[in-house]
């Protein structure tokens, strides 16, 4: 389970990104957070994933205490957690395979088995065809499916997503909902932050909105 | 293969790639590396040759107790007793005139010279080897004996000695100093382009950091790359080193071929050449850690 309590983050100049959050999203659950530019969305999502820390209150991850975590103990959490990012974090040096292969090698998946874990996940968001391109070569919306595959490649037990479908044509935005649906079937949890309506309401889920750094809202989506 | 030994695997692939990735540039740094290795190296195998030159030689301190042309025999043996009753004698001969002449007939071009004297103008004479090498108890020895009855000259032949001894030492000083610097320049070398490396695969360790890798991940390839290129460069300067050593034992044996037996250039040992080689590998794994570090603090500092 993902548990904010009282959750502020500020960052240096002073600008406060959230204020007194508090959130729980129970394991297996899948959440949309939504909200404007600027509401803290991709702050949440960073700091359940242990990619940021909060500046006071707690973030409890699997009864992890993020905030008392060292680097190395916060990196290995992240391995177990599949990150979209909004601006993809792809490497331009390498092509699709080895982007989504990357957190396999980070974890020391023998070659066989990570050639075929790399394959399936290429699979899944449609981009099989591609494994030998580069980055560069792929549209925004392929170069946002390799991120997700990446995302997925290592099955982990927590997926989020920072707008996960916002480059993405309405067929590909309907397929990738699909994906984490299908992950939200089996038992992964989901956390994404996403402002797009269609989407929304696919996913289906419970649905957490944002304004400026504070919780606004919570209901159905 | 275990996970441990994958990832190990995996790093020391990623840094043989990256040395083969850019071969001309890698392999100019490796020699850049490799000749400023060798450079103490090769001036330890001078130093150790020309010690090895001198241990042929006698660098035992002695000391010659010439008596006084009128000596009698009685003289010598009250001289004798007292040289042997001194603790740092270590053996007395008696050397007598007769056959300090004859000796000096048969090694010298003097002989018809010294025939036409009407007497043997040499003096008996004691050689005395001594244990210690301190100057001031041998100076004190050499005063002592200088004011014994029919004692005319005492001649001290350690000064020699000692003053190769000191050379010596201070070839070794300057060849450890010599070291030192150019072993810490090698350190600055990789260290820099274990740093190059780093600043320009940010992107890479940024991503990295963000998807699971931990500090030891980051750095695993790096340690890999400067141990790799300490190791050549190590291996470098033993071929440079050996290059040199066979071209003065091949100059030697042309330029003075009747010294041959003596002159001798003596090469590292197996113990050493396998030490240096993996010296150096530290030396460029120790440079690859402090670059790798310093430059993931300045990332994480700049977050």
């Amino acid at each position: 389970m993902i548990r904010f309590s009282a959750v502020a983050k500020r960052y240096p100049g002073g600008h406060e990104a959230l204020r007194g959050v508090s959130l729980d999203v129970a394991d297996g659950e899948m959440v949309a957070i939504t909200g404007r530019s600027g509401a803290g969305k991709t702050t949440l999502l960073k700091l359940a994933a242990g990619i940021e820390r909060a500046s006071t209150g707690t973030v409890l991850v699997q009864g992890q205490n993020l905030g008392a975590l060292g680097e190395s103990a916060l990196a290995v959490l992240r391995r177990r957690i599949g990150f979209v990012f909004q601006d993809h974090k792809l490497l331009f040096d390498r092509n699709a395979f080895e982007n989504v292969a990357l957190p396999l090698r980070i974890g020391g998946f023998p070659r066989l088995e990570s050639a075929r874990r790399v394959r399936a996940a290429l699979d899944k968001v449609g981009l099989l065809d591609r494994e030998k391109a580069m980055p560069v070569a792929l549209s925004g919306g392929e170069q946002q499916r390799l991120c997700i595959a990446r995302a997925i490649v290592s099955r982990p037990m927590m997926l989020i997503a920072d707008e996960p479908t916002g480059n993405l044509d309405a067929d590909y935005a309907r397929a990738i909902v699909d994906l984490f649906t299908s992950f939200h079937q089996v038992g992964v949890t989901v956390l994404l932050s996403t402002h797009d309506e269609a989407s929304l309401g696919r996913l289906g889920c419970r649905r957490v909105a944002l304004a400026a750094g504070a919780l606004a809202e919570e209901g159905a989506a | 293969m275990s996970r441990f030994l994958r990832l190990h695997a995996s790093a020391l692939a990623d840094a043989l790639r990256r040395l083969g990735s850019q071969p001309v540039a890698s392999l100019f740094s490796i020699l850049v590396l490799g000749a400023a290795i060798a450079l103490p190296v090769v001036a330890a195998v001078i130093l150790e040759s020309a010690a090895a030159t001198g241990a042929g030689l006698d660098t035992e301190p002695h000391v010659s107790v010439y008596l006084a042309l009128d000596a009698s025999a009685d003289d010598a043996k009250r001289v004798e007793q007292a040289l042997r009753g001194q603790p740092d004698v270590a053996a007395v001969k008696f050397v007598p005139r007769a056959q300090a002449l004859r000796e000096l007939q048969a090694s010298t071009h003097l002989a018809e010279l010294l025939a036409a004297l009407d007497r043997n103008p040499l003096p008996d004479a004691f050689t005395v080897r001594l244990r210690t090498t301190d100057v001031a108890r041998l100076d004190g020895a050499r005063a002592a004996w200088s004011r014994l009855p029919k004692v005319d000259q005492v001649v001290a032949d350690f000064e020699w000695s000692e003053r190769l001894a000191r050379w010596a030492r201070l070839g070794e000083h300057v060849l450890a100093a010599i070291g030192t610097l150019l072993g810490a320049a090698v350190a600055f070398i990789v260290a820099h382009l274990i740093r190059l490396q780093v600043v320009t695969r940010r992107e890479e360790i940024e991503v990295s950091q963000l998807i699971g890798a931990t500090a030891a991940d980051v750095r695993r390839p790096f340690l890999y790359h400067g141990a790799l290129q300490g190791f050549l460069a190590g291996a470098a300067a033993l071929a440079l080193a050996a290059g040199f050593a066979a071209w003065a034992t091949y100059e030697l044996s042309v330029l003075t071929p009747e010294y041959a037996a003596e002159l001798k250039v003596v090469f590292l040992a197996p113990a050493e050449r396998a030490a240096l080689v993996a010296g150096a590998c530290l030396l460029g794994l120790a440079a690859a850690w402090v670059a790798v570090s310093r430059e993931l603090r300045r990332f994480t500092a700049g977050r």
